[in-house]
């Protein structure tokens, strides 16, 4: 590498000497070199500067994945500025809502979004593509323009900030310093074993850490990226094929697809180096199925949380002894598991994960107080690591006997039913192995005589029953474990602007009240 | 119950949360309006209200793309 990679900006940059006419990005139906991309970096840039953007200042971009996408956040990038990148799937209220929170002086748009923009706001904006917008300048009306003098900046200046949709309150923006990126990029290059010659299917959002991470690593190693903008598994497959895509990112709801997909067609897809998995656990059944129907693929399962950047992740040669383990620490990474009030825990023991080093983020755009309570120095590490801020991960996690990390449940969502700690999670993926529920919230409730009581509120599968999935559990958990009441859902679950189930309100309408007693079962 | 046009569109905000304005010709994936989550939503919707069993072979731009479209796959195969 000849040019030392320390910003977003070089991580580009730096292929262009000797990789100019390289293909970079595969969109449906052109691709693009480093070379071509760069040209469009630069229009974009200068677009930006002449209009009075300057460093540090928030650019938000909501374009469609393809090369325009990444062209913005780079052009933001080049002159200094922080790219604040909203997932296409957001609604225009949240759009507004991070403009206005992130107090962005310009705005990357499609068409549809600019011209629904509020009345009056003095953004700068630019319209990717889409209907023209009269008076806003349009991406296809740019000049050609080349740069003459990047803006340098110091890589712990502030990069992008990553809006996190929490089950409650408003979305809060993650700030990412050039660091966290770069540092995050060598990690995952690291441990996942990329090169040069890889071609990764892009099909989750730049919005998301763990997407954006795919053309960042690209990056790094001069690859190239394959986008795909619809997450249909049918079209995902036929993508890897026509592609030769060599590695391939999703979250568990596109892992179930794809592996049911695979399942029934028994198509082979022999391109396919590697494949993560992270945002959430895959379902045993679905994880059982991964090793047989991606024979020739290593497979890695993935932890991260955004203000921690990357995580945890269990090396595919484990996969088969520890499927649904996180693993532990990623290259350059440093995680403890509190007890708290104790210290640190040990193999067979469970607690809190917390992270420090390399990739913690900056905390919380304009929120002190959350910050503060998200990442700070954690007591029982203080012979260890003094001061130094750590970030509270919320989740707890047991170690086994080998040092390896198995996620247990939300800190705050552990129910406690006579004298147990049953983690949610653990009961949902006993109820979803049934094969009878589709979505499915498990919750605790106040008990007279347990303490708490574990319920489920489900929505069936076609012809499954309440009955028949509660003998299932019976059958197959321990008594403790049992549900006291299984809420049978007849209308789809409410959700998140993110699509997530909104656990709060389905806890919320399942939970028993006076007024509309708990079903009996 | 049979699954309507008019009852997808009614229930999409529930299933993915977006609130812009649905025809049965949008476009739900190829628009990149609906992610892998609400897909999963989607599908359980329609399995749901139209009684049948979806296979992931099915799940293509073909059959899903536009509420239109959907309408006209769940009644195929009713």
């Amino acid at each position: 590498m000849s040019i030392a990679v320390r910003t977003v900006s070089d991580l580009f940059a730096h292929n262009l000497p000797e990789r100019a006419a390289k293909s970079f990005l595969v969109d449906p139906g052109r691709s693009w070199t480093y070379a071509e991309v760069a040209a469009e970096v630069d229009r974009v840039a200068a677009f930006l500067a002449a209009d009075g953007i300057e460093p540090g200042d928030r650019v938000v971009v909501q374009v469609r994945k393809g090369m325009r996408e990444v062209a913005a956040m780079l052009a933001v990038s080049r002159i200094g500025g922080v790219f604040v990148n909203v997932n296409t799937v957001w609604t225009g209220e949240q759009l507004h809502y991070v403009i206005d929170d992130s107090g962005a002086r310009a705005a990357i748009l499609e068409g549809g979004a600019a011209a629904a923009l509020p009345q009056g706001h003095a953004l700068v904006v630019l319209v990717a593509s889409g209907p023209s917008v009269t008076g806003l300048q349009s991406w296809d009306g740019l000049p050609e323009v080349s740069l003459q003098s990047p803006v340098s900046c110091d890589d712990g200046d502030l990069a992008a900030i990553i809006y996190t949709s929490g089950s409650t309150g408003r979305p809060k923006g993650v700030m990412l310093t050039h660091a966290n990126i770069v540092s995050g990029a060598r990690s995952v290059t690291a441990y996942l074993e990329l090169r040069g010659d890889d071609r990764l299917l892009s099909v989750l959002p730049y919005s998301f850490d763990y997407g954006f991470n795919q053309l960042t690593t690209m990056m790094l190693v001069g690859g190239t990226v394959v986008h795909q903008p619809v997450t249909m598994a049918t079209e995902i497959v036929r993508a890897i094929r026509e592609h030769a895509v060599t590695g391939f990112a999703a979250v568990p709801p596109l892992w179930i697809q794809f592996i049911r997909l695979l399942d029934a067609s028994g198509e082979a897809l022999p391109s396919l180096r590697l494949v993560t998995n992270s945002g959430g656990k895959i379902p045993l059944n679905i994880l059982e199925r991964m090793p047989a129907l991606l024979p020739d693929t290593r497979i890695y399962l993935m932890y991260g949380l955004t203000e921690a950047f990357r995580s945890t992740y269990l090396p595919p040669e484990k996969f088969a002894a520890k499927m649904g383990a996180i693993g532990r620490a990623v290259p350059e990474n440093e995680v403890y598991v509190i007890r708290e009030g104790i210290g640190i825990a040990g193999p067979g023991e469970q607690g809190e994960l917390v992270h420090c080093g390399a990739f913690v983020s900056q905390g919380y755009w304009n929120r002190p107080d959350a910050t503060a309570e998200k990442i700070r120095p954690c007591p029982e590490l203080a012979a260890l690591i003094g001061e130094e801020p750590v970030v509270y991960s919320g989740d707890i996690v047991r170690i086994d006997e080998d040092g390896d990390l198995w996620f247990v449940s939300r800190r705050d969502a552990l129910i406690k039913s006579s004298g147990f700690r049953i983690s949610p999670d653990e009961v949902e993926d006993i109820v979803h192995r049934s094969g009878m529920a589709a979505d499915v919230v498990v919750f605790g409730v106040a008990d007279d005589l347990l303490g708490q009581s574990v319920q489920v509120a489900a929505t069936l599968a076609p012809g499954a029953t309440r009955e028949g999935l509660l003998a299932y559990c019976r059958k197959v958990m321990p008594a403790y474990m049992v549900p006291r009441a299984i809420h049978v859902w007849n209308e789809p679950m409410p959700r998140t602007a993110s699509g997530k189930l909104a656990r709060p309100e389905v806890v919320r309408l399942s939970t028993p009240t006076a007024d509309r007693p708990q079903l009996s079962i | 119950m049979a699954l309507t046009t008019d009852r997808i569109i009614q229930n999409l905000q529930a299933i993915s949360g977006y609130d812009g304005v649905v025809d049965p010709d949008t476009c739900l994936f190829s628009s990149g309006m609906l992610d892998s989550i609400a897909m999963i939503s989607l599908i359980a919707f329609v399995e749901q209200e139209a009684g049948i069993e979806i296979r992931a072979d099915e799940v293509t731009l073909e059959n899903f793309d536009t509420p239109a479209r959907i309408t006209r796959f769940a009644g195929e195969r009713v």
